[in-house]
């Protein structure tokens, strides 16, 4: 039985927004199917329109951090290789892949060297400022009015904000959404006969259990600001007020608030309370924190969409998920929310897209990448489409299934990372974290550090 | 045509082509380097020039010193223990110690392997959870000094440290032990006919005949911890903070991950100063002493 997956996760939407966003297929949806017809007889047309005016292979770059070892990776490779035999005789394309980090480096260094790729898949927010800055990357207004296959109006509302600049054009193309999840392992609550904690006062309790029990309560480090950077904001997003301050951050907000103080300091008690792995910075990073999780060395962890290819099929069924405890002093009931938000997507080299003998083959490579058939194959790593694409629930993995359930009426919230307005402040919020982990700074030595680089920034 | 003008373009004509590559990829770059130092540029806009700006910025900015102080600490601590357990290494290796290819081959090994699988595998053997460091301690009864290598603001610089000294420990026994082949016999016999010990020959006879070896050893083992970088940044990313980032991790980090390519720029040019003064240093001991 097909059903929308977006029915239950609402695409992409922006902080408040509430996942209701069912009623699919919409006008837009229906709209793009009839086009389909027309799209197909135009196919061949543009087929050999992309080749070039001489007829000459056209030669195209596409760079991605979706290589060997990525999660989307098996989905990916498999529908890229069937568009490149399908446009063989006209298209020359070059996969460039690399590991996320080295993928960042990459592009920084093609950007600095004036040779960034013709298509390639990036960040939006503070990652892609200077490009836009520069006048690199295409407004994709200008791309939806050539394509005849992909519309604007085809992905869920609000999902271009992620990639809408200063000058509110957006520079991206969104094609994967997230959710964070909270998960307990079922098995070990059940064999301690324990519930599953709704308050802070609840997590101690449980705590001393576990560790009583030499099991790890929280599988939670920081190695590079990952996971706690996305805990860190979870937390937050508890207190009154923090939604909207961490909106504003995108605005020339201050992200030395209160509320920062006091999450960091519930961390530090949460360190101190021996809730989180002694070593945070070797258990840290995505698949750190994960590992004791699926080795059943820890009770709880906070994970996202894209790390549920790592997580075992027994281990996902075993797995609960679960609203993270309301802090004291918190106002929002976290049962209430989940952080959801445009995480990923492809910008277009707008020098490519604007040269008369690349355009064509720019356009075909782009609808390729925006196209219904990729984006649900995607589905199938985890990822939540920012596209209104219909997929068989079925056909997801269980944990995938558990947090469309999970997420249906839950309001969804931003995290720091999307409105953070410089790469630089995220390095200084994520290292800062790594600090704050290890307790070598204090509560207001974190947001004083991050602070001080949203200064530097503003000029004052 | 005279044979000195003969000679001239001989010179020339074999030097060019080592001229011709550095100045391309050495002193091209370097000058390069040296005007985007000046610049205020995020690689991706113009390039406004700002003076020594960066410079002053930087000087004043505290995780530049600690990672500094770092970068001192690491060219020192390799000097305490490279070259001395390189050279006592290769001594026992010279002594005709049995099975010595075997042990030559084995010390020789890590240095052949990449500095990445290096790190990853000693980030493994520290993790407190499951790393095998702390069983290690326990087990041998030295249980007291478990702790949690690389999240201890005590330990964590140190611990980064570890693979990259023991890394290249293999190097310096293989040009030791070179060297120590290259010393004549005769002399080392004749000190023992007079009656000096194993030693007293080593100190007296062997060391002195060897010291230009040991000049460049020292140079290669300051260069390469003033150019240290991999093992740092695969552990932990020099984090938290920078805790244990050397200058090269914070020049990395400051261009490629903060996009500020002026101050990256800045920062490598310390770094040169810093080699060529202590380069400089090393060279001029040297001379002093052959002197001597």
């Amino acid at each position: 039985m097909a059903a929308v997956l977006a029915a239950g996760l609402s695409g992409c939407g922006d902080a408040g927004a509430e996942t209701q966003n069912a009623a699919q297929p919409d006008a837009a949806q229906t709209e793009a199917t009839e086009n389909d017809a027309q799209q197909e007889q135009t196919d061949e047309a543009s087929k050999a329109d992309s080749a070039g005016v001489s007829g000459e292979k056209v030669s195209v770059v596409l760079a991605t951090n979706w290589g060997e070892g990525d999660a989307k990776y098996d989905y990916f490779y498999p529908l890229f290789e069937q568009f490149q035999e399908e446009h063989k005789d006209t298209l020359d394309i070059t996969l460039q892949t690399y590991s996320t980090e080295d993928y960042k480096t990459k592009i920084k260094t093609q950007t600095a060297s004036g040779d960034l790729p013709d298509v390639f898949t990036y960040w939006g927010g503070g990652m892609m400022k200077d490009m836009v800055d520069a006048g690199l990357l295409l407004n994709v207004d200008d791309y939806f009015a050539v394509s005849s296959k992909v519309s604007k109006e085809q992905f869920e509302d609000g999902a271009f904000e992620y990639y809408v600049s200063g000058d509110g054009n957006a520079y991206g193309i969104p094609l994967e959404s997230t959710r964070g999840i909270f998960i307990a392992n079922k098995a070990l609550f059940e064999q301690y006969g324990l519930e599953y904690p709704k308050t802070y006062e609840d997590l101690v309790e449980v705590s001393e259990v576990f560790k009583a029990n030499d099991i790890i309560p929280l599988a939670i480090g920081s190695n590079g600001g990952t996971p706690s950077e996305f805990f860190f904001s979870e937390l937050y997003n508890q207190y009154e007020g923090a939604a909207d301050e961490i909106k504003a951050l995108a605005a020339g907000g201050s992200f030395h608030t209160e509320n920062a103080v006091k999450v960091a300091e519930v961390i530090v008690d949460m360190i101190d309370q021996g809730m989180l792995p002694a070593d945070t910075m070797a258990n840290g990073g995505w698949t750190g924190s994960l590992q004791l999780y699926t080795d059943q060395k820890a009770a709880m962890t906070y994970t996202y969409p894209w790390n549920f290819e790592f997580i075992s099929d027994e281990m996902q069924e075993n797995s609960e998920i679960i609203p993270i405890p309301q802090l004291p002093g918190s106002t929002v009931d976290p049962s209430t929310m989940i952080s959801g938000f445009t995480v990923y997507g492809f910008v277009i080299n707008k020098q490519s897209f604007e040269d008369p003998a690349k355009q064509d083959a720019v356009l075909a490579l782009c609808d390729f990448l925006a196209s219904d058939e990729l984006t649900q194959e995607l589905t199938k790593s985890g990822m939540i489409p920012c596209k209104k694409v219909e997929v068989n629930v079925e056909e997801q993995k269980p944990i995938m299934r558990k947090t469309i359930e999970y997420a249906k009426d839950k309001a969804l919230v931003q995290v720091h990372y999307t409105t953070m307005p410089s790469a630089d402040a995220i390095t200084m919020m994520d290292s800062s974290l790594d600090e704050l982990f290890i307790k070598a700074i204090t509560p207001e030595e974190f947001a004083q550090k991050v602070q001080a680089v949203l200064d530097k920034n503003n000029g004052s | 045509m005279s044979s000195k003008r003969k000679e001239t373009l001989l010179a020339v004509g074999f030097l060019s082509p080592v001229f011709i590559l550095y100045t391309i990829f050495l002193f091209v770059p370097l000058v390069n380097t040296g005007f985007y130092s000046l610049t205020k540029w995020n690689g991706v806009t113009e390039r406004v020039f700002i003076g020594i700006r960066n410079y002053q910025e930087l000087f004043q900015n505290s995780d530049y010193w600690i990672t500094f102080r770092n970068t001192i600490k690491l060219v020192v601590v390799t000097l305490l223990i490279q070259i001395p357990v390189g050279l006592l290494l290769a001594y026992l290796l010279y002594l005709k110690t049995k099975g010595a290819k075997l042990f030559r081959t084995i010390l020789f090994l890590p240095v052949v392997i990449a500095p990445v699988a290096i790190s990853l595998m000693f980030s493994l053997f520290y993790n407190s959870e499951i790393g095998v460091f702390n069983k290690i301690l326990e087990t041998i009864g030295l249980g007291r000094f478990q702790t949690n290598w690389l999240s201890n603001t005590r330990t964590l610089l140190y611990a980064v440290m570890a693979p990259q000294v023991w890394q290249y420990i293999g190097l310096y026994v293989t040009i030791f032990l070179g060297a120590l082949q290259s010393v004549p016999e005769e002399l080392v016999e004749s000190a023992e006919i007079d009656g000096a010990g194993k030693v007293r020959t080593f100190f007296f006879v062997v060391l002195p005949q060897i010291a230009n070896f040991t000049n460049i050893c020292v140079i290669l083992c300051v260069t390469g911890s003033l150019k240290a970088f991999e093992h740092s940044w695969i552990m932990t990313g020099g984090g938290p903070g920078v805790r244990s980032a050397y200058l090269g991790v914070y020049m990395y980090k400051t261009a490629f991950v903060n996009s500020d390519f002026g101050t990256g720029s800045a920062v490598t040019m310390t770094i040169v100063a810093l080699s060529l003064v202590i380069t400089g240093l090393l060279n001029g001991i040297g001379r002093f002493r052959e002197r001597e």
